[in-house]
C-alpha cells in the first residue's frame, strides 16, 4: 500500500508537471503602455475581458502579463475618471500596445449645475451646512432664515428679518417642503420686530436655495425658491430636549422596521428674557409661541417612500404702542403627504398633497377698539413623473393645482377671495456635447381665464471639475398679495419677472469662488390708480453677487465673504414715480470666520449694508459684529451661545411716515442654549427626528 | 461564484494584518476583472466595493485612495440599480463609505458623517440582524469614536 501510494503521488506529480509545462507553452505575453495624452497613466487596470488575466500599469504606465487565451480576444483598460478602452484583436498581436485613454465625460445624472443655487447637503465639499451648522451659524440662533442671510444676493431688512433676494420683495421667495408649497413659512410678530423661519433645521437633510432661474417644477415665486427635503425614516429611537433663555423644546422618534414616527413640542417665550434685559418696546404680553410637529415616514421598499408632516404654531403677543394695546393671535397649521416611487423602466412617480391654513386676529391693530381678522388657506396638489432616458437625457413632466381661499375683515371693510391656479411643466436636461449641458423647461399656468407660458433655460459649460460657466434665462410668475388682489376689481391675474443670470464658479479642494451678475425685469406689478390696483407697475433689478469660501488660510479655519451689489427700481403700489424700493440697499457685505479648537467652535461674523431710501430720509448704513461659541460638552450635550452686535451699535432700520427712526427693540441679543440627547446612542445628533 | 469564492479566500481580509498596498490594489483590480466577467451579478460588485473601501480605510491618504472610494461608490450605485440586491449589504457599504471619510479627516468629517455611519449600520442590522460585517464595522466604529473622544478629554 505505501508503495502504491508513493506511485500514485509520483504519477500525480508527473501529470501536474506535464500540465504545467503544456500550460507554459500556451502562454502569450501581452504588453504595452497606457497614456493620457503624453502622460503615462499609473494604476490602470488592463485585462482580457472574460478572464482574470491582467495587471495594473506601473508608475511609467507600462503593463505586461500572460494569458492562456488564444485567437481573437478583447483587451480592456479601465481607470477611474477615464473612458473604458477596448481592443478586439488576435491575442498574438497584443504586444507593445500603446493605449490612449480619454477622460470620462460627465453623464446627465452626475452633473450638478450650481448656477444661482446654494445647496446644503452632504454631497458637495462646500456649504455642507447641516442642521448643526445652521444652529452654529453666525447669529442664526438655530433659524434657517437667519442662516441663509449669510449668502450673497440677500439684503438686510432688519425690521422683519425675512428673505429679500436680489432686489425682490420678501414674498417673492417661496418655500417648499418635500416639493410641496408652504403658504406662510415664517412665524409672526408685531410690526418692526424680526420674525423667524417656522421650520426647525433638524427636520431637513437637504436645502437647495435657488436665487433665480429655477426649473419649471417651481412656480408662484418671482425671485427665488427654497426647496427643503426632510430627513429619511429614522433607524433608531431618539429623545432629546433643549433649553435656552427664550425657548424650550422636547421631541422624540420611535423607529419601526421600515418606518418612523416623530413628534416635537416647543415653547418660545420672551417673558424671561424681557425681565432680564431691558428693551425699547413695551410688551404687555411677552411674545409666546407654542409649536407642535409630527412626522411619519415609511419606506415600503428601497424605491418607494412615503413622508408626512404636520406642524402647528400658536402665537400670542401683546404690545402697548401709540396709546393702544395691540393683541396679536395667530394659528398656523401646515400638513403635507408625499409619495415617491420607481415604477419601472427608469420612470419614477411623485405625488403630493399639502394644506396650509393661517388664522390671524389682531385687536387694536391700528386704533383703539378696532379688530383685524384674516384667514388664508391653500391646498396644493402635485404629481410629477421623471425618466432618465439615457446618459445624455433626463426628462420630467408634472401638473399641480393651487386652490386658495382668503377672508379678511377689518371693521366695516372685508373681502373674500376664492381662486385656483392650475399649472403644468415639462423639463429636459440634455448633455448636448461632452461638457455642455442644457436644461430647458416650460411652465404653463392657468388662472381665471388667463394662460401664461413661461420658458426657462440654463446653458452650462463645465470644462472640468473645477470650473463651471452658466447662462440662465427665463420667466417666472406669482399672484399678487391677497390685499392687493381684493382691491383690483378682479382683473388682476399674475405678475411676471424675466431673469437673466451669468454664473462663473471656480472650485478647488480648499476654495470656492462664485461670481454672478444678474438682471431682472418685472412686469404687471400692482400699481394703485385711483384706489384700485392695476397691473400697470413695472421694475428692474440688476447687480452682481460674489461669494468666496476658503479653508486654506489656517487649519480648522473656514472663512467666507459674501458681497452683493444691487441696483433696483420699480413703480408699484402707491409710488408716484419710478424709485428704489425702500427695502433695497445697494451694497451688502457679510464676512464670517469659523474656527474649531478641540471641542470648541468659535464663530465671528461681520454684516454691513448701505443705507436704504425712504421718502423721509436715507438710513445710515447697517453694521453688526456677531460672535458665537459652541462647546461639545459631551457627545450628547452641546452648549451654544451667541452675542449679536457686540459693539452695541444702534442700527436704524427705516424711517416711518413722520421721519421717526425705527430701531430694533434691543441693540444686542444674547442667546445661550443647551441641546441634550437623552435616548439617542449617537453623538452630535441633537435632532429629535 | 466559484471563482469569486476562491479569489476571496486568497484575498486580503479586512481583519488581517495591514497588507501591502500593491497587494490590495491588485486584489481590487482582479475583482474588477471578475465584475466585468459577470456584469449582472451582485456578488462581484459587493466584493469590489468592500475591497476598495478596505484599501481606503487602511491607506486613507494614499494617492490611489480617492480613486478607490470612487470605485466603491460606482459599485454601490450599480448594486442599487439591481432589483433584488440585498439592501442590508448596501447599507453596510454606505456606512463603511462614510466611515472611510471620517478616517480620512476625523476633525472635519467626524461630526459631519457620524450620524450617516450609524444610521446605515443600524438600518443594515434592522434589515438583517445576522449581518456580521455590519456588526463588526459598527463595533469598530464605536471603538474608534470612543478613542477619539477620550483623546479630546
Amino acid at each position: 500500500m505505501p508503495y502504491l501510494c508513493g506511485m500514485k503521488h509520483r504519477i500525480a506529480h508527473i501529470v501536474l508537471m506535464l500540465l504545467a509545462v503544456c500550460n507554459l507553452t500556451a502562454q502569450t505575453t501581452i504588453s504595452g503602455i497606457v497614456t493620457y495624452g503624453r502622460e503615462p497613466l499609473a494604476g490602470a487596470n488592463v485585462f482580457i475581458l472574460g478572464t482574470i488575466n491582467g495587471c495594473l500599469t506601473d508608475s511609467l504606465g507600462r503593463f505586461s502579463f500572460t494569458t492562456s487565451q488564444t485567437g481573437e480576444a478583447t483587451l480592456k483598460a479601465t481607470f477611474i475618471g477615464y473612458e473604458d478602452y477596448t481592443l478586439t484583436a488576435d491575442i498574438s498581436l497584443m504586444h507593445n500596445l500603446t493605449i490612449q485613454m480619454n477622460k470620462q465625460t460627465t453623464t446627465i445624472n452626475e452633473v450638478i449645475v450650481t448656477a444661482s443655487t446654494f445647496s446644503f447637503g452632504k454631497s458637495d465639499n462646500f456649504k455642507t451646512m447641516d442642521a448643526l451648522d445652521v444652529v452654529m451659524a453666525g447669529n442664526s440662533c438655530g433659524d434657517i432664515v437667519a442662516a441663509l442671510q449669510t449668502l450673497p444676493g440677500m439684503q438686510k431688512v432688519g425690521e422683519n428679518g425675512k428673505l429679500y433676494v436680489r432686489g425682490g420683495e420678501s414674498d417673492e421667495c417661496q418655500t417648499f417642503v418635500n416639493g410641496m408649497h408652504v403658504l406662510v413659512p415664517y412665524s409672526t410678530n408685531t410690526e418692526n420686530t424680526a420674525v423667524r423661519g417656522r421650520f426647525s433645521p433638524f427636520l431637513f437633510k437637504g436645502i437647495n436655495f435657488s436665487l433665480g432661474g429655477y426649473s419649471g417644477e417651481y412656480g408662484q415665486a418671482l425671485s427665488s425658491v427654497l426647496p427643503m427635503e426632510t430627513t429619511d425614516a429614522a433607524t433608531s429611537d431618539k429623545l432629546g430636549v433643549s433649553a435656552s433663555l427664550v425657548d424650550w423644546n422636547i421631541g422624540g422618534t420611535k423607529a419601526y422596521q421600515n418606518s418612523s414616527l416623530s413628534f416635537n413640542a416647543a415653547l418660545t417665550s420672551m417673558g424671561l428674557y424681557d425681565r432680564l434685559f431691558t428693551q425699547r418696546q413695551e410688551f404687555n404680553r411677552p411674545y409666546r409661541k407654542l409649536s407642535g410637529e409630527t412626522q411619519y415616514k415609511k419606506e415600503f421598499n428601497a424605491s418607494s417612500v412615503l413622508k408626512s408632516y404636520v406642524g402647528y404654531d400658536f402665537t400670542l403677543v401683546g404690545q402697548h404702542i401709540d396709546g393702544r394695546n395691540l393683541l396679536l393671535k395667530e394659528h398656523n397649521i401646515y400638513a403635507n403627504v408625499t409619495h415617491r416611487a420607481s415604477i419601472g423602466r427608469g420612470y419614477s412617480l411623485f405625488t403630493g398633497i399639502a394644506n396650509s391654513s393661517v388664522l390671524t386676529d389682531i385687536d387694536d391693530a391700528r386704533m383703539v377698539g378696532d379688530h383685524y381678522h384674516n384667514f388664508r388657506n391653500e391646498v396644493h396638489l402635485k404629481a410629477e413623473i421623471r425618466k432618465v432616458c439615457s446618459n445624455v437625457l433626463k426628462v420630467s413632466t408634472g401638473v399641480e393645482n393651487y386652490i386658495r381661499n382668503s377672508t379678511m375683515r377689518y371693521d366695516a371693510y372685508h373681502y373674500q377671495l376664492n381662486y385656483d391656479i392650475l399649472a403644468a411643466h415639462v423639463d429636459a436636461q440634455w448633455r448636448i456635447i461632452p461638457r455642455v449641458f442644457l436644461n430647458a423647461s416650460a411652465r404653463a399656468e392657468f388662472m381665471k381665464s388667463d394662460c401664461l407660458l413661461m420658458p426657462r433655460t440654463t446653458l452650462s459649460y463645465i470644462p472640468n471639475k473645477h470650473l463651471q460657466f452658466s447662462l440662465v434665462g427665463g420667466r417666472s410668475s406669482q399672484t399678487i398679495a391677497d390685499d392687493y388682489l381684493a382691491q383690483s376689481r378682479g382683473d388682476f391675474t399674475q405678475t411676471t419677472a424675466d431673469h437673466a443670470i451669468f454664473s462663473m464658479q471656480y472650485k478647488s479642494d480648499a476654495t470656492l469662488l462664485r461670481i454672478e451678475p444678474y438682471w431682472k425685469k418685472y412686469h404687471h406689478l400692482p400699481l394703485s390708480e385711483d384706489g384700485v390696483y392695476q397691473p400697470h407697475g413695472y421694475g428692474t433689478s440688476r447687480g452682481v453677487d460674489v461669494f468666496v469660501e476658503d479653508h486654506s488660510l489656517v487649519k480648522h479655519l473656514t472663512t467666507t465673504l459674501s458681497y452683493s451689489f444691487n441696483d433696483s427700481e420699480r413703480l408699484y403700489l402707491d409710488y408716484t414715480e419710478v424709485q428704489t424700493p425702500d427695502y433695497a440697499s445697494r451694497h451688502n457685505l457679510r464676512l464670517t470666520a469659523k474656527y474649531a479648537i478641540g471641542k470648541t467652535i468659535i464663530g465671528l461674523a461681520e454684516s454691513y449694508a448701505s443705507g436704504r431710501h425712504f421718502p423721509t430720509g436715507t438710513t445710515p448704513h447697517y453694521n453688526s459684529v456677531d460672535v458665537n461659541l459652541t462647546y461639545l460638552l459631551s457627545p450628547k450635550v452641546i452648549v451654544y451661545t451667541s452675542l449679536n452686535n457686540i459693539f452695541g451699535r444702534t442700527n436704524i432700520f427705516r424711517y416711518d411716515a413722520n421721519a421717526n427712526p425705527v430701531v430694533p427693540s434691543r441693540d444686542r441679543f444674547l442667546y445661550i442654549g443647551i441641546f441634550v440627547s437623552l435616548k439617542n446612542n449617537k453623538a452630535y445628533d441633537i435632532s429629535n427626528f | 461564484m466559484f471563482v469569486i469564492a476562491l479569489f476571496m479566500m486568497a484575498s486580503v481580509s479586512i481583519q488581517a494584518q495591514q497588507p501591502a498596498q500593491s497587494d490590495m490594489l491588485n486584489s481590487v483590480a482582479k475583482l474588477k476583472r471578475i465584475e466585468a466577467m459577470q456584469p449582472d451579478s451582485i456578488q462581484p460588485k459587493y466584493q469590489l466595493a468592500l475591497q476598495s473601501l478596505s484599501f481606503a480605510v487602511t491607506y486613507p491618504h494614499a494617492p490611489q485612495t480617492e480613486n478607490m472610494i470612487a470605485e466603491a461608490e460606482q459599485a454601490i450605485a450599480k448594486m442599487e440599480q439591481i432589483k433584488h440586491a440585498d439592501q442590508s449589504d448596501i447599507c453596510t457599504l454606505r456606512g463603511f463609505l462614510y466611515m472611510v471619510r471620517i478616517v480620512q479627516n476625523p476633525a472635519q468629517n467626524g461630526q459631519r458623517y457620524y450620524i450617516d455611519v450609524m444610521q446605515n449600520y443600524e438600518k443594515a442590522l434592522k434589515l438583517n440582524p445576522n449581518n456580521q460585517l455590519a456588526k463588526q464595522l459598527q463595533q469598530k466604529f464605536l471603538e474608534g469614536m470612543k478613542q477619539q473622544t477620550d483623546k479630546q478629554k
